[in-house]
């Protein structure tokens, strides 16, 4: 586990300055570190895909059935809980350029989780355009209006020094909310990149960064995957119901878009991105960070070795 | 009516007005709650837009109608409200001034709470002075030279310079105080602070946004309004009175006033109360003449008076009031520097040679000449844009275009789907478009260059295509080539290296915003190329 140690060592340093062992018992406000409560390393894999066919049919049902298919909503989100889902709503550009995650599928999640008892759900990325744009021009900011989940606003006092200890980044500002949830939903939506070939679930997590991200690039494929082994999902879920083809990862014509009507959902983060990088017609082991990922133990892209389900609707 | 009545009146009207104007100013951004709707998406074209009459205080403005009209020749959206406050003008007097002017509200406050001068002092402060004349000669200035093509009345009217000082200067000098406190308290990891700062910073983001808003000569604009504000503890409304060109209009308007102030001298026992409560030093004393023209109609004399030896009254007669006193070399000073200015502002050759590469306009934006004839330098544009981009000009526009706004790609980039600041303009300097516009025509601001002695993989540094990925056009601007550089050891060395495609590249600086190498970035984007120019374009048939 990767504590947040930088927060424990300010902690001491400022009881020291103040000798205030005295106020100590003030300081148990509950954040609590991102539990592992993901896919338990003993435990199987999944992987669930779903595959809208019938014209017309509601992309919110797909993704409860895809849910459901993998032993509810239930399973993963407990009563109480603090949820952070994170989407990709990087650029300001409507929901048909494929460039951000689904608003359908969003709200979906968010209501499942509500269902399940979540206490509070929040959406949290650190967005690449202007914040309050990307909230408005993608959906998510309906979306919230009409679920009432918080749109948290990126911000510079949110950002918080934390130790990576990856392979390429050491210590990196983090987006507080993600270290204050119970549980996490990773909600990227798969589209083309030109360095890393694909933004799937792995590559959202340049998403829950602050600092200077412009540098990551240089590196990307260790980058991505010291960010994944940081960020531990309890689940992800890959909306692929139009994927970005091209011109990636902004878009922005009609023409960079295809229709697939498929979502992924999976508890190892390299599964989910492999079985993604399938519907672009790309083989998984061609691509860096799913290579470096298995290789680092994050998961595999070996999808035999998987529970696998698909359903239809 | 019992002066009482009508200072109690004055007041509410004053202080309601100064409240509409922070509402407007503050209103003057991309709302909280504002989202489109997603299932729409398919259906229609939807533009953001504000939601409030964020320029009702320009539309009321009678120098700004004025200017736009004898400058650019166009009626602005809404002048039927500034035509509405000449014609009360004509029989009012200057009513605006004591009345609607949030910047008078403003002068008024900082002269009259705890003034410092008292007694004889104020008295002898509350004297008309030839200094006067000089609003005078402001105004002529700037009605010529904006005959004449350069529009420089946004530098001085009140309500430009107000919105301009706050938007600029007041309001994100603040914002920058608390938000540097908000990021101390983050930093400090006290848990209790945490859930404070959060609901602090939620607090106040509606007025003050979230990040650090800043402004090219933001201090230069802050320190001029101060020095205003504190000129008011030596003579108080030191700017109505001596510099404000729309005061100087509106005096010049109210010749025919009907609401008179009656004097009685057989009451007045000289106690000059009435002078030193005089917000205008219109000699409201009996024994002078009073000053129609210079008169803010603050009725503070009629509430002062304690013989009743003064009164403001209705009464129609066809003999008109004293006009203002201009002074014949206010009036030809007025005139000769009003024929300069244009002719000297042209001499630094942005409109007839070439323009400054720096001097890139927001989207939308007129040709040069015609955007100097109606941009009032107000910065509602600069307000509005949601990240920070566009900026007050120093010297890359040249004298004429002095703080005018223009777009900074190392303070923030133009959003490929914003259309914002046309949208909000309040003279139409900056043509409103739509996203659909801007995209498909398209419209350009400037073109990218890579200066490849700086960029990362030209240079053999590292691997790096943040240009390329930010590239927000379809197909993208920036393109890669893979090709092999020689890196610091000499070796050989794979990298992407990028190019810009001219024709497809619309000028919106993210590339250069996002740019690892920072303060001066490995690519550039300068306003060659602009839409808005027939003779600034480096490809043919553009």
């Amino acid at each position: 586990m990767n504590f947040p140690i930088s927060r424990r060592e300010s902690l001491k340093r400022l009881l020291r300055l103040s000798g205030g062992v005295a106020i100590a018992g003030t300081m148990t406000w509950p954040l609590k570190a991102p539990l592992s409560v993901w896919a338990n390393p003993g435990k199987k894999g999944f992987l669930v895909e779903g595959k809208g066919q019938t014209k017309g049919y509601a992309v919110k049902d797909l993704t409860k059935k895809v849910f459901d298919a993998a032993g509810g909503i239930g399973k993963f989100i407990s009563k109480g809980d603090v949820v952070v889902v994170k989407p990709n709503i990087s650029w300001a550009r409507a929901p048909r350029f494929a460039a951000t995650t689904n608003p359908e599928v969003l709200e979906a999640v968010i209501e499942l989780c509500l269902d399940a008892g979540a206490k509070k759900v929040r959406i949290a990325d650190n967005t690449i355009n202007n914040a309050r744009r990307c909230f408005a021009i993608t959906g998510a900011g309906m979306v919230a209006k009409k679920t009432g989940a918080d749109l948290i606003y990126p911000r510079s006092s949110l950002m918080r020094n934390m130790k990576i200890r990856g392979y390429r980044l050491d210590v990196w500002p983090v987006f507080v909310p993600l270290m204050e949830a119970d549980k996490i939903i990773n909600l990227p939506v798969a589209k083309d990149h030109v360095t890393s070939r694909l933004t799937l679930g792995m590559k959202n997590w340049i998403g829950a960064v602050g600092g200077r991200r412009n540098v990551l690039h240089q590196d990307i494929h260790q980058t991505i995957v010291d960010l994944a082994r940081f960020f531990k999902p309890t689940i992800t879920l890959i909306d692929a119901i139009r994927i970005m083809v091209k011109n990636g990862p902004s878009g922005g014509s009609a023409s960079d878009v295809e229709t697939r009507n498929t979502l992924i959902l999976s508890n190892d983060p390299v599964a989910a991105d492999a079985r993604g990088a399938q519907l672009f017609g790309i083989r998984p082991e061609r691509i860096g960070f799913i290579r470096l990922g298995e290789k680092q133990g994050l998961g595999t892209y070996d999808l035999t070795k998987l529970d696998r389900k698909q359903v239809t609707l | 009516m019992k002066a009482r009545y009508l200072i109690w009146i004055r007041r509410i009207s004053q202080v309601f007005f100064l409240a509409l104007f922070f509402f407007l100013l503050t209103e003057t951004r991309l709302p909280q709650d504002i989202y489109l709707d997603y299932s729409l998406d398919f259906a229609i074209e939807q533009n953001i837009r504000l939601d409030h009459p964020i320029t009702f205080f320009f539309q009321l403005d009678p120098l700004v109608w004025l200017t736009s009209l004898i400058s650019g020749n166009i009626w602005i959206k809404g002048f039927l409200w500034a035509i509405g406050v000449l014609f009360l003008t004509m029989f009012l007097g200057r009513f605006f001034c004591g009345f609607i002017c949030p910047l008078g509200t403003l002068h008024h406050m900082a002269g009259s709470i705890r003034p410092t001068l008292k007694g004889e002092r104020m008295v002898k402060a509350n004297q008309k002075t030839p200094a006067h004349r000089f609003k005078y000669f402001l105004l002529i200035i700037l009605l010529i030279a904006a005959f004449l093509g350069v529009n420089f009345s946004g530098l001085l009217d009140p309500i430009s310079l107000l919105f301009r000082s706050m938007a600029q200067a007041v309001f994100p000098g603040v914002g920058i105080g608390l938000k540097e406190g908000f990021d101390l308290m983050a930093q400090s990891d006290i848990k209790i602070l945490n859930p404070l700062i959060y609901s602090g910073e939620v607090l106040v983001s509606p007025v003050f946004g979230y990040g650090y808003q800043s402004y090219q000569t933001g201090w230069f604009m802050g320190a001029i309004f101060l020095l205003l504000l504190f000129l008011n503890r030596i003579k108080p409304r030191f700017w109505c009175r001596i510099l404000c060109p729309l005061g100087a209009l509106l005096g010049i308007f109210s010749r025919f006033g009907i609401l008179k102030l009656a004097k009685d001298q057989e009451k007045c026992t000289d106690c000059k109360l009435c002078t030193s409560n005089c917000q205008g030093a219109a000699s409201p004393k009996p024994g002078q003449q009073w000053e129609n023209s210079e008169c803010l109609v603050c009725f503070n004399c009629f509430d002062s008076c304690p013989e009743n030896a003064l009164s403001f009254g209705f009464k129609w007669s066809f003999k008109s009031n004293k006009g203002p006193d201009m002074g014949r070399r206010a009036v030809l000073g007025g005139l000769a520097a009003g024929v300069s200015l244009p002719l000297l502002g042209r001499l630094d050759g942005q409109i007839h040679k070439v323009s400054d590469p720096r001097l890139i306009r927001p989207p939308g934006s007129l040709g040069e000449r015609d955007f100097l004839e109606l941009c009032q330098r107000c910065g509602v544009c600069m307000k509005a844009c949601p990240t920070n981009v566009i900026n007050p000009t120093l010297g890359e526009a040249g004298m004429a275009g002095f703080w005018t706004p223009h777009l900074i790609m190392t303070m923030g980039y133009c959003e490929y789907t914003c259309t914002l600041c046309g949208s909000v303009c309040p003279t139409g300097a900056i043509t409103e478009i739509s996203v659909r516009e801007k995209i498909k025509r398209p419209i350009k601001i400037g073109s990218a260059y890579v200066a490849r002695g700086r960029c990362l993989p030209w240079s053999g540094n590292t691997p790096c295509i943040v240009c390329e990925e930010h590239c927000p056009t379809s197909p993208k601007a920036i393109y890669l080539r893979d090709d092999v550089v020689s890196g610091p050891d000499g070796n050989a060395f794979k990298v992407k290296l990028p190019y810009v495609d001219l024709n497809r590249c619309v000028g919106c600086g993210i590339c250069e915003y996002k740019c690892p190498v920072m303060g001066r970035p490995a690519i550039v984007v300068i306003a060659a190329g602009e839409s808005r120019s027939i003779k600034n374009q480096i490809l043919l048939g553009m």
